[in-house]
């Protein structure tokens, strides 16, 4: 296999065997020629580096939150994403007949759509069987008929392709729905330039940022109305989307909002976003949901990530989505025989890049064909359909499974097509710290700009190391290359500062201020959570901290305190039973599972890592609000708190250290936010929230411990405790120079408006980001959750620290105390909902009316 | 004849809607021996959007949405039509070509055989199984006309299942009427449906009104007639036949077409999206008289 005078002689160390340079890059000299440049930089920086650079480079993209979601794998979600530090190159004579190739294909499948939806002279002749399209899922009567503005209707396309042993390149795919990779393919590129950047030397890449441009262009252009700054919005599916990942990348990149399906609403034929401040028009939907779910009116009923009227909004020529309603239909198989005649027809052409040898069984022949050669054969469906794999590898299948196969296709042949499988040439790609040749299939991408398709001087390769396995998807796993197309021109090449400087330029800058209401809510929880996790974290270790200590305290009483202890550690965090009812003294003995248990137990509610968990889902739904020293930050406590929930119960100390560092890191946030977030309306939610939540926890920690009399010594201990959960024990003894006593006591943690742990300043501060909030009435008079503000506000003002001290004889209880809190927390509760029922508005939940039948 | 249909169908709402967006196909068609006349089409609350067009089967299309809050909604749709008989001359010629041949001539170019061949393909309603291609097969023997084949699965369907309203809705499937022999015009038309198909031929649900006759000596009830649904099968050349399941006959006077569609999903008459957490209850009444 290898002959002595073609070896690769300095990369030998890398392979388990020998490989010749045709087995390697296969048979294009120029080709060849280049992987030699970029090996040599490669043996430049040596193997233990390139090992070191790769392990940078996964982390890199871990950090920057690079993922991709698996459905249906609870472990899978937010897997993270693979890139080889090995590229795919593609030379200059290849990317020509591919760019011409791609650019032709994306001009015929608008023609097609176009003729689909409108006249359907391509069925009418006979060049195309209707069949192909009226029994394809994504044919959406629907659409028929209307008139979509812009010279092109396919906006955005993109093509699988790869190459075979002899050079000849062949498209295996066409995505016309919503496609992906776009965002993983400058993310790849990102990495490559700066984790690697001398990889790059001597080779001439062109740069990615010019198709960027074009989409922003085009999007521009595309809106109904011919606006200097149109309202562009992403439409995804939500977080638990496959490429989630994505949507919010290129929503920051590209400076457009992200929303999901309730975020937007159809009034008046037009679509809207609902923010903070009211409904803002929304012209032009970049979809990332499929085409059937986004109208329950007239599409999908049960759908519930799309827009009720979405389609009428359409047909009123209000909004302009992108890649039109019904458009899915053309990413459809069973096109494939029949692409060469239609190209002749409607382009006067001839294809330029192939296209897989297909036949499509709704013809006798051809079914004949397809079911005497199955074993050969790969097997598509011509619509994607979550039930049935889109693609089956025949050849790998075994006879029960060829015949059950047989039997599918017998009956329904118009659903099924049957391609050649072919060979495709090699790549070396880096495989456990050893350089092996595997295939790849690279997504190449065309955007409609101007009149005219750019396509993508890159794109998003993706390998798979078994080498019999064609049929590559993210969805099976693989890992992802980055593209590298070679120029001679030195003006469309990547200088590698260019690429890096424009990603940090964000061109939208003079709406930032609008926020969908879902955003806002999410901020607002986010603060809460925030403060949630960091207030139960303390009292927490407060505890725990006594309980450990317990046998050296010098009081009598030292089973009494660390039941009151326990006791109001159970009341705080709402992790009933807990150290309450009835087994709880056996608890109480050996208190450190229970402890142990109400830290890490994920699916206990109320627990430290429950709420760990909510907050890092209410953060994730609003990813593109952290820069990136905050997502290290998260990304760091996350996993120092999974490694801690690991070892759980393997020591206090341990405990003890994992809720420390839990604190830290999660003040690092705070102040993180503190310093980066810009003061507008989703900073005012997010502190609101935060401020509302702590003063909830002070209310929640008095209540649980102090508010019931107990012996001196007690409560002496149960108010440094409460004081030290509070970071304010220093601020105690720094301010009153004196033991603790009831009235400071209150009066610090209640009353006063310089300490910043303080109730008082929680609301007043609380009330300051209530008023900035947008007013929804022009009224001058006072919204619900101002009013309550201003009633909270007002009776910390007036209460007296003596007076709430008073112990009441009967019940032998701080029972003015309780009333205060109480009446307290009731109001605060009254905020959070005024301010969810008037700016949270998506919660509002979409149902189909009863449909009378015909009888 | 002329007829005068109102069709009232009203929605109360247990918590006020904010929003609520409607498609009604509820507008009667113009076809060979129907001709619509007046329509007149009341909604209170008055809508805020009104659009009309019409849909991929040629079918009137309104849609309306109501944006400011409301606890009940009404529609009500008055439809004059005159019907006329058309004669049949034609049929009997091609009422005796045999469906294997009909299933060849469907291929063949021309434009009624375009639009007929759309209705070949089982949709989600109207799948296919092993059991309603033998149930088809008895009637749709070798070499039999369609005609004769369709007639006969017509008559088969009446007396096989019982007419039970109430037993299924709009969602139940198939291959419960199927099981348990029951169901409405609805549930008929689709079964018939799903037959033909299952053979290979084009057939259409057609949604429309059936006048009922008083009994003799009484006065018709006002809201007595409902919506009615039957199917039509297609014959080169000929054009469409329907054939009503629900009462065993070939649609003439009293049968007024609504529009059509594969199945009941193409034409359902009112769908709405509202934005609200509460239950609604639903009311129709139709009524069909004639005019003299």
């Amino acid at each position: 296999m290898s002959s002595q005078n073609n070896e690769v002689p300095f990369l030998n160390g890398y392979f388990n065997i020998q490989y010749s340079y045709d087995d390697l890059f296969g048979s294009n000299p120029g080709l060849q020629q280049n992987w030699k440049t970029y090996f040599t930089s490669f043996s430049n920086l040596g193997n233990e580096e390139i090992m070191n650079r790769s392990q940078d480079m996964m982390r890199f993209l871990k950090e920057n939150g690079v993922t991709y979601n698996i459905y249906g794998d609870p472990s899978g979600l937010n897997r993270p994403w693979n890139l080889d530090v090995v590229p795919f190159l593609i030379s200059k004579e290849e990317w020509i007949l591919i760019e011409a190739g791609l650019i032709q294909r994306a001009n015929l499948f608008d023609l097609i759509l176009k003729d689909i939806y409108g006249e359907q002279q391509l069925i009418k002749e006979g060049i195309l069987p209707m069949e192909i399209i009226y029994n394809h899922r994504g044919f959406l009567r629907e659409c028929c008929g209307i008139k979509l503005p812009g010279k092109h209707n396919l906006v955005i396309y993109a093509a699988d392709i790869a190459k075979n042993n002899n050079g000849k390149i062949w498209v295996l795919n066409d995505r016309t729905q919503a496609p992906s990779g776009s965002g993983y393919s400058l993310e790849n590129r990102l990495a490559m330039a700066r984790i690697v950047p001398e990889l790059f030397n001597g080779l001439k890449v062109r740069r990615l940022s010019p198709y960027y441009n074009a989409m922003r262009n085009a999007l521009i252009e595309m809106s109904p109305q011919q606006k200097e700054q149109p309202r562009i919005v992403i439409l995804t599916p939500g977080p638990s989307n496959e490429t989630y990942f994505e949507h919010s990348f290129l929503s920051s990149h590209l400076g457009f909002t992200l929303v999901q399906g309730d975020d937007l609403m159809v009034k008046d034929n037009h679509v809207w976003l609902k923010t903070l401040g009211g409904l803002e028009k929304v012209d032009v939907i970049v979809r990332r949901v499929d085409d059937v779910y986004c109208d329950p009116l007239e599409l999908k009923e049960d759908s519930q990530l799309g827009v009720p009227g979405l389609l009428q909004a359409v047909r009123s020529g209000n909004v302009s989505i992108a890649n039109p309603l019904g458009s899915s239909v053309v990413e459809n198989p069973g096109l494939m025989p029949f692409l060469p005649a239609i190209a002749r027809r409607l382009l006067s052409e001839d294809l330029k890049l192939s296209t897989i040898a297909s036949w499509w069984c709704g013809q006798p022949k051809e079914l004949q064909y397809v079911l005497d050669h199955l074993p050969s054969l790969l097997i598509k469906r011509i619509y994607r359909d979550s039930l049935n794999r889109t693609s089956i590898d025949a050849t790998l299948l075994s006879s029960a499974e060829l015949s059950d196969l047989k039997q599918k296709i017998k009956a329904q042949p118009h659903l099924y097509v049957g391609q050649e499988k072919v060979d495709f040439s090699p790549t070396p790609a880096m495989v456990n710290g050893k350089l092996e040749p595997c295939h790849a299939l690279f997504r190449s991408f065309a955007i409609s700009d101007n009149g005219n398709y750019t396509a993508m001087q890159g794109g998003l390769t993706r390998t798979s190391l078994d080498k019999n396995n064609m049929v590559i998807s993210n969805q099976l796993g693989g890992f992802s290359k980055d593209t590298w197309i070679l120029s001679g021109d030195e003006s469309s090449t990547l200088s590698i500062k260019k690429e890096q400087e424009y990603v940090h330029v964000q061109s939208h800058a003079s709406k930032s201020d609008i926020i969908p209401s879902r955003t806002a809510e999410n901020l607002f929880w986010v603060g809460r959570y925030t403060e949630r996790v960091l207030g139960n974290a303390r009292f927490q270790r407060t505890v725990m901290q006594f309980v450990e200590e317990a046998n050296k305290a010098f009081i009598d009483d030292d089973l009494n305190l660390k039941q009151c202890l326990l006791r109001s550690l159970t009341l705080h965090t709402h992790t009933y039973p807990g150290f309450t009812g009835t087994g709880s003294e056996k608890k109480m003995l050996e208190p450190w599972k229970e402890l142990g248990d109400i830290l890490f137990t994920v699916n206990r509610s109320g627990s430290l890592s429950n709420n760990i968990a909510s907050f890092y889902r209410a953060v994730h739904a609003v990813r593109d609000h952290w820069s990136t020293d905050t997502w290290r930050v998260l990304r760091e406590m996350e996993e120092t708190w999974q490694n801690a929930s690991a070892v759980n119960h393997k020591g206090h100390y341990k405990m003890l250290n994992a809720v420390d560092s839990l604190i830290t890191s999660m003040m690092a946030f705070v102040s993180l936010n503190r310093e980066s977030i810009s003061r507008e309306q989703g900073w005012n939610l997010l502190d609101a929230g935060r401020k509302i939540e702590q003063s909830l926890l002070i209310i929640s920690m008095l209540r649980s411990t102090l508010v019931n009399k107990r012996e001196d010594q007690v409560e002496y201990i149960l108010q440094e405790a409460v004081l030290k959960s509070n970071e304010s024990l220093v601020n105690y003894r720094f301010k009153y120079r004196a033991h603790l006593q009831m009235p400071l006591v209150l009066d610090l943690l209640l009353l006063d408006p310089h300490n910043p742990r303080s109730l008082v300043y929680q609301v007043e501060r609380l009330k300051a980001y209530l008023s900035g909030l947008p007013k929804i009435n022009a009224s001058h008079s006072l919204a619900a959750h101002e009013r309550y503000a201003l009633e909270a506000f007002t009776m910390i003002k007036l209460a007296d620290k003596d007076g709430l001290s008073i112990i009441d004889r009967h019940s032998h209880r701080y029972k003015k105390l309780d009333e205060f809190l109480t009446k307290m927390n009731g109001l605060l509760l009254n905020i959070s909902n005024a301010v969810s029922t008037t700016y949270f508005k998506h919660a509002q939940t979409q149902q189909q009316l009863f449909r009378s039948g015909n009888l | 004849m002329q007829y005068q249909i109102t069709h009232t169908t009203e929605y109360e709402y247990h918590q006020s809607v904010s929003l609520c967006h409607n498609v009604t196909r509820l507008i009667l068609r113009n076809t060979e021996d129907q001709l619509c006349k007046k329509t007149v089409v009341k909604i209170t609350p008055q809508p805020d959007i009104i659009c009309e067009y019409k849909d991929f089967f040629g079918n009137n299309v309104m849609y309306f949405a109501i944006q400011q809050q409301h606890k009940h909604l009404k529609v009500t749709v008055v439809s004059q039509i005159e019907k006329r008989i058309t004669a049949g001359s034609m049929l009997n010629f091609y009422q005796t070509t045999p469906w294997e041949e009909i299933k060849l001539q469907v291929l063949e170019p021309g434009d009624d055989n375009f639009d007929a061949r759309q209705y070949i393909t089982e949709t989600a309603i109207t799948k296919s199984t092993e059991e309603i291609l033998r149930y088809a097969q008895q009637s749709f023997t070798p070499r039999r006309s369609l005609f004769y084949a369709s007639a006969e699965l017509m008559q088969r369907i009446c007396k096989d299942f019982e007419f039970k309203p109430g037993f299924t809705t709009v969602a139940t499937p198939l291959d419960i009427v199927i099981k348990e022999r029951k169901g409405v015009c609805q549930d008929f038309a689709h079964f018939a449906i799903a037959c033909i198909r299952s053979m290979g031929l084009p057939v259409r649900y057609v949604s429309g009104y059936l006048e009922t006759l008083a009994p003799e000596g009484k006065e018709k009830l006002v809201g007595v007639d409902a919506s009615h649904a039957w199917f039509s099968i297609f014959i080169p050349n000929t054009g469409w036949i329907d054939f009503d399941p629900t009462n065993n006959m070939m649609p003439g006077e009293q049968h007024i077409t609504i529009g059509w569609g594969r199945d009941y999903a193409d034409v359902t008459p009112l769908k709405g999206v509202i934005l609200s957490s509460g239950p609604h209850q639903l009311r129709v009444s139709v009524d069909v008289r004639r005019i003299l």
